[in-house]
Order: structure tokens, then C-alpha cells, then sequence
């Protein structure tokens, strides 16, 4: 409605019309963004094949990407539903690298079996999720701070655990992170499976959509009955426990535990959530988009090393492709005003 | 009514200063024709106000009459949009409070506006720090000239001292002190004694007349009518943003400036009529505390009444409804239904059928970027969803069924609530709460910011849902909205409640009274 009311610039050079027109399907994009994301995937794709084809264009390649993305998928969806909830995480890669050195040294140091290996790991994110919760729902300390400092202390914890690693753990182990269906090595089906669960549960069940309520209002969530404190905490409980996943997965495919695993990770997981439609400020934001956003900064990723660019350009590249985000975000909200 | 002829005032000196000011003597301050207006409401109406120096002028009216506002163009906060003020024949127009500050305008805010991180001698001279060579904050003479100020209204604090460690009425006279570091010409203080102790109260007006004997003129805001006739010489009524009477305080009596408050003769023949409730009632409170700002509530609430709690803002009205809603700690007793009552958050409160209303809709009750669909989902995510699934079909019907019972004005029920009028914000949050059938609903300021047409929507609704068996509980600084509204009246002041009224008995004067009654600390009234 505002797009019709919004009158046209003074000294458009364009016709009143197009400048209508244009304004509002920007607007459009802007608000559904996993269908803004796969315009901007399918763009990306057909540039990429007219000049790479044979690079680009090759079923190694496209299994390269889904497959490494298969990590930042696992870890968007509790970061989604954090930032939904109006809060965020970013400790989680130091929480993957906790939890998969856990495991590692689990079945190297302790001659434990696989199962519970891969089960302390996961237990190692949870709590690392559960202290995140505490610091922000008991000391009511902020995620900023809260989650900056847990980032440091986690990596911290890694290394006294295991010093640089653990190098090679066991075949067994291995075969979790490396076999392969359909052409795919199983983090992505894994990847596949939580997103697609994350997300029938964000949008459908009474549980989740209570944090759309949180992130919308924190107060008014609390007078309408919502006990936010303990909502939030299960949602860091989440994120930890995915990060666990994350992190043992990541060591099942490497078969070894590196203390330096999921460096940077959280930069490009809220971006791909803040791409996907999330706000800083809550209250918005779908699973499908971010995983769709995941998917397509991998993309962004993969295009730069065809095209020969310095790989020290990735970061920078996020970076901006967050702050456009965050601008896209900005946009949307004071054209509705 | 001058006012000014030979008034016999608490100081002798004031008195002697206002002999000689009386008639001979220029006004220090004058308030020509003052109008302001804010999003099409008229909160001043070409007000006009004068005071000699050494005069004290109280100002007094009900909530809502205008009387901040008017000070806070005094000290230059706000612009008048039109209309002048003068101090010493010199015209204020336009200025800003630093400004104001310079010329000897020193006000004390009814909120506090010290930082609490920084020490006492700081907040005094806030941005005037004097300064020595090089422009370097002097805080040796900064110290010494706070450590004066307080020696002069012998208050004991010490100008190094964090303001945040000091008590509510500690901060009260930095707050004076901090206005007389100015060239004090004129002070103004807002409800100054809020705060305050028995005790502490009689020392600020000690202060007040030592200033009044220097000159200076004070202009002095209260709800407490007693103050007005302890400390003022003169007083001005506000009445919806006109002056409805002005007197010097010998000529005119407690009853008299509640009659120029309430503004009108009061219509007798108004609802708080019902015979009480029988039975058990629905909700009763019990000696109910939750301090700092409930000390001790009684009342009952019947199925199929409306009780309306009035009293003045700051009584703990709002307080007490947040903590039978489980917001804040309590203690003494709640009984729902005769059964005693544990509420540790308002999701315990819902479950037991209690329903609560907040009274800042935007903050507190809705989620403006939401639509108004989604805003009654969130308190009847049960009644809309199928093991667990919240189904949209549902969330839709139950939106589409109460944009149509309350008569809500939208386009379609997916627009952003933030959309829509304060009127129709207010009804859909009643629907949120009537959505979910609440035994008991507590509603604080059902209609502020509403336009009249949906308030008697409102009233109506509210009327119907207790007629349904619903106990209501209406929190309303509006006398006439508690008086059309309600069926029993319950009247607090400072953390009390202090009367019942009822059919004949239920007149504006007598709210008016019952919420002007002073609570000292060991909670004997007067």
C-alpha cells in the first residue's frame, strides 16, 4: 500500500509508472526472501555457465558445493531460530571444534566406541548451548557479550583438551561424515534432513512460533503468556546441540579433529540467516531462507575460486554481501514506514 | 482574584516580600496566552500565569490537565505554539533549557534527570563544569562549590559521592541543589515530594521559604491539595489545559479547589449503582504488597462486575495489577474464588483464567510488525492449533470473527497492527484477551489515546463481557470513564487502597478525596 501513496520523485527522469513498478517488485523480493534467493542463485548459475561451463557446469562440482555447505546448513537453523527469537550465537564455531575434538579424543585417548563418541560430542555442543542460555537468560548478560566471550573460552577449552588435534581417528568413525548416496556424501542428506524438519517445525508447531512472538515483543510476549526465559534458553540448548552435530560430522569427514575447525563460521551462518530474512532485532526470518542463503553464499564462494579470484577476497566478500543484506532490511523497513 | 493584597503566609518573610510585591512591584514571571498543541490535542489553551518574586505559585489539576506541559515551556523544554513568556519584562521565546538555566530558570523534574555514574558535583554542574586554563574542568572548585550548595539546604551529601548510591529523596535535593547553582530566579518543582518523607517534605519547604525570603519566585506542582495550603501563596487550577480558577490560598478552601479540579457540578446520576456482588467473589486481594509501590491493597472483584480502581498516576494502580498477574512479587494474600491463589509468572496468571490488559499497548501488548491475525495468536496459540500445528485457517477465523464483534476498522485482517488508530490498536487488544474468555480481566487505562467513538465501543464490550460472568477490573485516572464504567469504585493513594464508593456516594469530589489522602511510612493515613 505504500508503494501506491508513496508519491513519485519530483525530477524522476523515469516515467511515474516504471519507477512504481520497479519500487514495488523490488519490495516484493525484498520481503519474500527465499524467492528473492533463488532468483539471485539461478542469476548466479547461468552467469557462471555462460563463461566457466566446463568448470562450473560439472556434477563434481555442484556435489562439492552442497556438500560443503552441509555444515552452515546444520548450524542455520539454530542460528535461525535464535535471531527469530531475537538473539544470536557467536560461539558457535568454537562449539564444533569442542565437540569434535570431544569425539575424537573420545575414541583415540578412551577407546570408546563410535556411538559414544558421537553421542558425547553432540552432549559437549549442548552444554556449551546450555552455559551460552544461562549467561543470557539467568546473569542477563547480552548475546553479544555473552556469546563473544563463550566463543573465546570454548576455543580456549579445545586446545587444552587435545593441544593442535587429533590426528587420524578410525575408519568406523570416518564412514559417518564420508559415505555416500545417490553421488552425495552424507552431511549433505543429513544437512537435507534437519533442514527440512527445522523448518515444518519453525513454521508449523505452536513450540516454535512462539519465538516469532519473542523476537517481535519481548514484553508483550510475556504478558500474552509466552515464558520467554525459558524459550530462549532452549534455543541456545539447540544451537549448541546442532553445533555438536556439526562439529562431529565435520571430524567423521576429515576422520580427524582439528582445534582450529569452524574459524569464521558464525560470520557467514548470520549472514546467510540475515539473507534469508532475519533481522537482528527478531521477530522475522524462515528456515527455508536460510538455508536457501547458505546455498547461495557457498555459490558466491565456489564462483570466486573458478573465476581464479584471491581466496583472501572471500571473507571480504561475505562481509559485504552481509552488509547489503542488512541494508536490504534497513530499505524495507522505512519504505513501510 | 488578584490574590495579592496582605497574605499571611507560613514565612514571615515571604510575607513581608509579597506586602511590598503586592501591587507595586513588576511580575518576575509572566505567561501571555500560552498555546500548545501535540497531534491535533490542545494540551494548553491560552493559559496566562503571572508571579511576583518571592512569591510561591502552586499549580494544581488533574492528570492530564496540562500542568507539565506548561512547565516544561517555562524552562524552555518546549516551544509554545503560540502566546509569549517573559521573565523581567524579557521575552523567553524560543529559547532552549540550556538557555533557560543561564537566565535563572532552575526546574526540578518529576523524573529524575541525574546520571547515576556520576558524582553529585557532576550532576550539578552538568555542562557548566567550571573550567580553568585551557579549558579543563577545575574540579577542585567544582567540589567546593557543590559542597556550598548542600551545606545551604543542609542536606547531608557529600559532592564526590556516585548519585546512583543515594536514596530517591537524596537525589530530590541534588536535583535543588543542581538548580540553584543557577542565578536562581525562578524554581520550579514537580511534584517534588513524591519521594519524600514526612520529615524530608517539612525540610523542603523550609527551603523553599528561605528562597522565597531571597526573591525568588517558585512556581510548585502537587497532587497533595494539604501542600498547596502549607507552602503556596498563590494558586492557579488547570482544567484541560485552560486555567479554571485562580485564588490566593487564604480565600479558598480544600473543597473549593477540588470543585475547580473536577471542573463541573458533578452528575450524580451516573452508573457505580449495581448492588454489590454476592457470594464468593472472583478475585479478592488481601492486605496484597509488592513493594516499593504497593504497600497494602484490599479488594474484591465479583463474577459479572466491573470494580474500577482509581486514583492518581503513581498510587500503584498499574503495579497492583501486575502483580495479581504475576509480573512482580507479592505478598499477602490473592484468592481466586475463595481459593488461595501462587502466581509465579502470567502464564501461572492464565491458567487460573486471569487476563490482564497492560496499559502501554505499544510496548507492552501488542506486536505492532505483526499482523492482527498473528497478534491473537499469541494468546490463544491452544485454541488454534491441532496437535501441536498451529493451523492458519483458524489463527484467520478467530481474527475475522473479532475484527467483526468489536467492530475493528481495517482493510483486512493481515495488516501490520501498527497500521491501524490507537482505537483500533486498543480493540484488538481486547481481543486478544477476550479470545480467551478470562474469568478474571484486569485492564489498566482501557482508553487512553482512543477517540470517542471507540471508546464507548470499548465500554460496551466491557460492560457485555461482565454481563457474560467475567469479574473486571479497570484500572482509569479518567473520573468520568470511572464513573460511567464502573459498578463499585475502589479509590488508592500511595500504595493503599484508602475507600470504596458506590452509588450516591461516588462523586468525582469524593475520588478526589480518597486519592489525595497521604500514607506515612508506618501506613497511618491523613
Amino acid at each position: 500500500m505504500t508503494t501506491a501513496t508513496t508519491p513519485a520523485p519530483t525530477r524522476s527522469p523515469l516515467p511515474e509508472m516504471p519507477v512504481r513498478v520497479i519500487k514495488r517488485v523490488g519490495l516484493t523480493l525484498v520481503r519474500n526472501r527465499p524467492l528473492l534467493l533463488v532468483i539471485l542463485t539461478i542469476v548466479l548459475v547461468l552467469f557462471m555457465s555462460l563463461g566457466h561451463r566446463e568448470q562450473f557446469l560439472t556434477t563434481s562440482n555442484f556435489q562439492a558445493v552442497l556438500v560443503n555447505a552441509a555444515q552452515s546448513g546444520i548450524l542455520v537453523v539454530g542460528m535461525m531460530v535464535l535471531m527469530i527469537g531475537g538473539s544470536f550465537d557467536l560461539s558457535i564455531g568454537s562449539i564444533l571444534a569442542l565437540s569434535g575434538v570431544v569425539s575424537g579424543v573420545l575414541i583415540v585417548d578412551h577407546e570408546m566406541s563410535i556411538l559414544v563418541a558421537v553421542l558425547g560430542g553432540i552432549a559437549a555442543g549442548a552444554i556449551c548451548g546450555l552455559i551460552n542460555g544461562l549467561i543470557v537468560t539467568k546473569i542477563r548478560i547480552n548475546a553479544l557479550i555473552a556469546t563473544l566471550a563463550t566463543m573465546g573460552i570454548f576455543r580456549g577449552i579445545t586446545q587444552l583438551i587435545s593441544g593442535t588435534g587429533v590426528g587420524i581417528i578410525t575408519d568406523d568413525f570416518a564412514r559417518i561424515g564420508q559415505s555416500v548416496w545417490l553421488g552425495l556424501q552424507s552431511p549433505f542428506w543429513l544437512m537435507l534432513g534437519i533442514a527440512a524438519a527445522g523448518s515444518f517445525l519453525v513454521s508449523q508447531t505452536r513450540f516454535f512460533r512462539q519465538y516469532y512472538f519473542i523476537g517481535g515483543n519481548e514484553r508483550a510476549a510475556r504478558l500474552s503468556g509466552i515464558r520467554t526465559q525459558r524459550m530462549i534458553l532452549i534455543a541456545f540448548i539447540l544451537m549448541g546441540t546442532l553445533a555438536g552435530f556439526a562439529g562431529v560430522l565435520g571430524a567423521a569427514r576429515l576422520n580427524s579433529a582439528v582445534v582450529s575447525a569452524g574459524i569464521g563460521v558464525e560470520l557467514q551462518v548470520i549472514t546467510a540467516a540475515v539473507l534469508g530474512g532475519a533481522s537482528l532485532k527478531g521477530g522475522e526470518g524462515s528456515v527455508i531462507g536460510g538455508v536457501l542463503g547458505v546455498f547461495f553464499i557457498a555459490l558466491v564462494a565456489n564462483s570466486l575460486i573458478i573465476l581464479q579470484v584471491d581466496v583472501f577476497w572471500q571473507n571480504i566478500i561475505v562481509g559485504l554481501v552481509l552488509l547489503v543484506a542488512v541494508s536490504l532490511d534497513r530499505w524495507k523497513q522505512v519504505t513501510s514506514a | 482574584m488578584t490574590g495579592h493584597s496582605a497574605v499571611p503566609s507560613k514565612s514571615d518573610a515571604a510575607t513581608a516580600r509579597l506586602r511590598v510585591a503586592g501591587n507595586r512591584e513588576a511580575p518576575l514571571l509572566v505567561l501571555e496566552n500560552v498555546v500548545k498543541e501535540f497531534h491535533g490535542v490542545q494540551a494548553l489553551k491560552a493559559v496566562s500565569l503571572s508571579s511576583h518574586p518571592g512569591e510561591v505559585h502552586a499549580l494544581v489539576g488533574e492528570n492530564g490537565a496540562g500542568k507539565s506541559t506548561l512547565m516544561k515551556i517555562i524552562a524552555g523544554a518546549q516551544h509554545p505554539d503560540s502566546g509569549e513568556v517573559r521573565l523581567a519584562g524579557q521575552s523567553l521565546t524560543g529559547i532552549d533549557e540550556h538557555t533557560a538555566g543561564q537566565r535563572g530558570i532552575g526546574m526540578v523534574h518529576q523524573e529524575r534527570s541525574l546520571v547515576p555514574q556520576l558524582s553529585v558535583a557532576e550532576n550539578m554542574f552538568a555542562g557548566r563544569q567550571p573550567v580553568r586554563m585551557g579549558n579543563s574542568v577545575d574540579w577542585k572548585e567544582m567540589r567546593r562549590r557543590a559542597d556550598a550548595l548542600l551545606a545551604q539546604l543542609r542536606a547531608p551529601i557529600r559532592a564526590d559521592t556516585l548519585v546512583g548510591y543515594l536514596s530517591p529523596a537524596q537525589q530530590q535535593m541534588v536535583e535543588i541543589a543542581k538548580a540553584l547553582s543557577l542565578d536562581l530566579k525562578v524554581l520550579i518543582l514537580d511534584e517534588p515530594t513524591a519521594s519524600l518523607t514526612v520529615n524530608e517534605t517539612e525540610h523542603l519547604f523550609d527551603v523553599v521559604r528561605e528562597l522565597s525570603a531571597q526573591g525568588v519566585s517558585t512556581i510548585y506542582i502537587s497532587h497533595r491539595l494539604a501542600e498547596v495550603f502549607q507552602i503556596a501563596d498563590t494558586v492557579t487550577v488547570l482544567k484541560d489545559g485552560a486555567v479554571a480558577g485562580r485564588s490566593s490560598v487564604d480565600q479558598i478552601d480544600e473543597a473549593g479547589l477540588m470543585r475547580l479540579m473536577v471542573g463541573r457540578d458533578v452528575d450524580l446520576d451516573r452508573r457505580a449503582t449495581s448492588p454489590a456482588g454476592t457470594g464468593t467473589p472472583a478475585l479478592e486481594l488481601r492486605h496484597l504488597s509488592s513493594p516499593p509501590r504497593v504497600r497494602d491493597a484490599s479488594l474484591t472483584v465479583h463474577a459479572g462486575e466491573i470494580v474500577c480502581l482509581a486514583g492518581l498516576v503513581g498510587a500503584g494502580r498499574t503495579e497492583l495489577c501486575e502483580a495479581v498477574f504475576g509480573v512482580r512479587g507479592t505478598a499477602g494474600e490473592i484468592l481466586i474464588n475463595g481459593e488461595p491463589y501462587r502466581i509465579g509468572s502470567p502464564a501461572d496468571a492464565m491458567r487460573s483464567g486471569v487476563g490482564m490488559i497492560p496499559e502501554d499497548r505499544k510496548s507492552a501488548g501488542l506486536f505492532l510488525d505483526m499482523s492482527i491475525a498473528e497478534n491473537l495468536t499469541a494468546t490463544n496459540l491452544g485454541a488454534v492449533s491441532r496437535l501441536g500445528l498451529v493451523s492458519r485457517k483458524e489463527s484467520r477465523k478467530l481474527a475475522q470473527d473479532f475484527v467483526e464483534r468489536l467492530r475493528i476498522a481495517t482493510p483486512n485482517i493481515d495488516l501490520a497492527v501498527g497500521q491501524l488508530s490507537g482505537g483500533n490498536q486498543q480493540k484488538v487488544l481486547l481481543a486478544k484477551w477476550l479470545a480467551r474468555s478470562p474469568k478474571i480481566l484486569l485492564v489498566d487505562e482501557p482508553t487512553r489515546g482512543v477517540d470517542v467513538g471507540a471508546r464507548a465501543d470499548i465500554y460496551a464490550v466491557l460492560r457485555s463481557l461482565a454481563d457474560a460472568g467475567t469479574a473486571v477490573l479497570v484500572v482509569s485516572s479518567d473520573l468520568p470513564e470511572v464513573l460511567t464504567l464502573a459498578d463499585r469504585i475502589v479509590v488508592m493513594s500511595e500504595g493503599q487502597t484508602t475507600g470504596e464508593l458506590q452509588g450516591a456516594d461516588a462523586t468525582e469530589l469524593a475520588i478526589l478525596e480518597l486519592a489525595s489522602i497521604h500514607v506515612h511510612s508506618d501506613g497511618s493515613q491523613s
